[in-house]
C-alpha cells in the first residue's frame, strides 16, 4: 500500500459524501413536494447507504454510496383544505422529510468530507517529504 | 557496497514504508467512518528490534498466479494490519471516531517527518564524510 492508494481511498470516501451530500439535497428540495391530486403520494425521503469493498486496483477498502433506500416512516398531514390535493377532510399529506434531520446530515457529510480531504492534504505533504529525500 | 546495505537506511526506510502502509489503514478507516459493519484496522506499533528480524530472516514467498490471490511474503518485512480493539462502537456499529483518525494521521505525519529528516541528516553525513560542501 503506498501513498497514491492512500489518496485514492480518501477521494473514494470525499466522493460517497458528495453523494450523500446529493441526496440530502434532494430531500430538502423536496420537503414540502405534496402530491397534485388528493391520494397522490407526495415525495418520500431517500437515506443513502454506504458499502465498503476491497479495491484490489487501489490495494485497500474503498467506500461507496450503495442503494438509495426509501424511508418508510409515516408522512405528515397538514390541514390545508384550500390545497388541491386534500382530501374530503382536508388534510394534505406532506413528505415524511424532517428538515432538522437532514440539517444534521449535512453537517455530519461535511466533517466527514473535511477529514478525508485531511487525510489527503497530510498524505501530500509525506509524499513531498518523501520527494525531499531526492534533493539530498 | 549499496545505500540500502547500511543498518540506519534500511532501518529507516522499513520504518518509512510501516507509515505509508498505516497512512493507508487511516485513509480507510476515515472513508468508511460511516459504513456500516466496517471495522476500524491500524498496524502494531513499530518496533525496531522485531522488525530486525523480519528484515533479516530467510524468506518463504507465495505467488499470486490469479487475480483475486493475496501476496503474502513472511519474511519480506511484510506489515500486518490489525483489528482495532476500540471500546467504544458508533451506531454505524464500527469502531471509527473521526478525531480519533485525525489525531493518528498527524501523528503518523509527525512521525515519518521525524524519519525521513534522519534520513537526509544520514545523507548529509556520508557527503560530509566524503569530502563535499553540505
Amino acid at each position: 500500500m503506498d501513498f497514491n492508494s492512500s489518496l485514492r481511498i480518501a477521494a473514494t470516501g470525499m466522493h460517497a459524501q458528495t453523494a450523500r451530500m446529493r441526496v440530502i439535497a434532494e430531500n430538502i428540495a423536496n420537503a414540502d413536494s405534496a402530491g397534485k391530486a388528493p391520494g397522490d403520494e407526495p415525495y418520500r425521503r431517500r437515506v443513502p447507504t454506504f458499502q465498503s469493498h476491497f479495491d484490489a486496483e487501489v490495494g485497500g477498502r474503498v467506500v461507496e454510496i450503495g442503494k438509495l433506500a426509501n424511508d418508510m416512516s409515516d408522512f405528515t398531514s397538514r390541514y390545508e383544505p384550500g390545497h388541491p390535493a386534500a382530501d374530503e377532510s382536508g388534510y394534505v399529506q406532506y413528505p415524511n422529510v424532517n428538515t432538522l434531520i437532514e440539517t444534521v446530515d449535512m453537517r455530519e457529510a461535511q466533517r466527514s468530507y473535511e477529514a478525508n480531504l485531511n487525510v489527503v492534504t497530510v498524505t501530500r505533504q509525506m509524499l513531498g517529504r518523501t520527494l525531499d529525500l531526492l534533493r539530498g | 557496497m549499496g545505500l540500502m546495505d547500511m543498518p540506519v537506511f534500511s532501518a529507516l526506510s522499513d520504518k518509512m514504508r510501516w507509515h505509508q502502509t498505516r497512512q493507508g489503514l487511516l485513509a480507510e478507516n476515515v472513508a468508511n467512518a460511516e459504513t456500516p459493519g466496517y471495522r476500524g484496522r491500524d498496524l502494531a506499533q513499530y518496533n525496531f528490534a522485531d522488525r530486525l528480524q523480519a528484515m533479516s530472516s530467510a524468506s518463504v514467498s507465495t505467488t499470486a498466479t490469479q487475480p483475486m490471490h493475496f501476496s503474502i511474503s513472511s519474511g519480506d518485512g511484510a506489515i500486518g494490519a490489525q483489528t482495532m480493539a476500540n471500546f467504544e462502537l458508533t451506531p454505524e456499529g464500527n469502531g471509527i471516531t473521526l478525531e480519533d483518525e485525525m489525531m493518528k494521521v498527524t501523528t503518523n505525519m509527525m512521525d515519518y517527518q521525524a524519519a525521513t529528516s534522519l534520513y537526509q541528516k544520514s545523507v548529509r553525513i556520508l557527503r560530509v564524510a566524503m569530502g563535499k560542501n553540505v
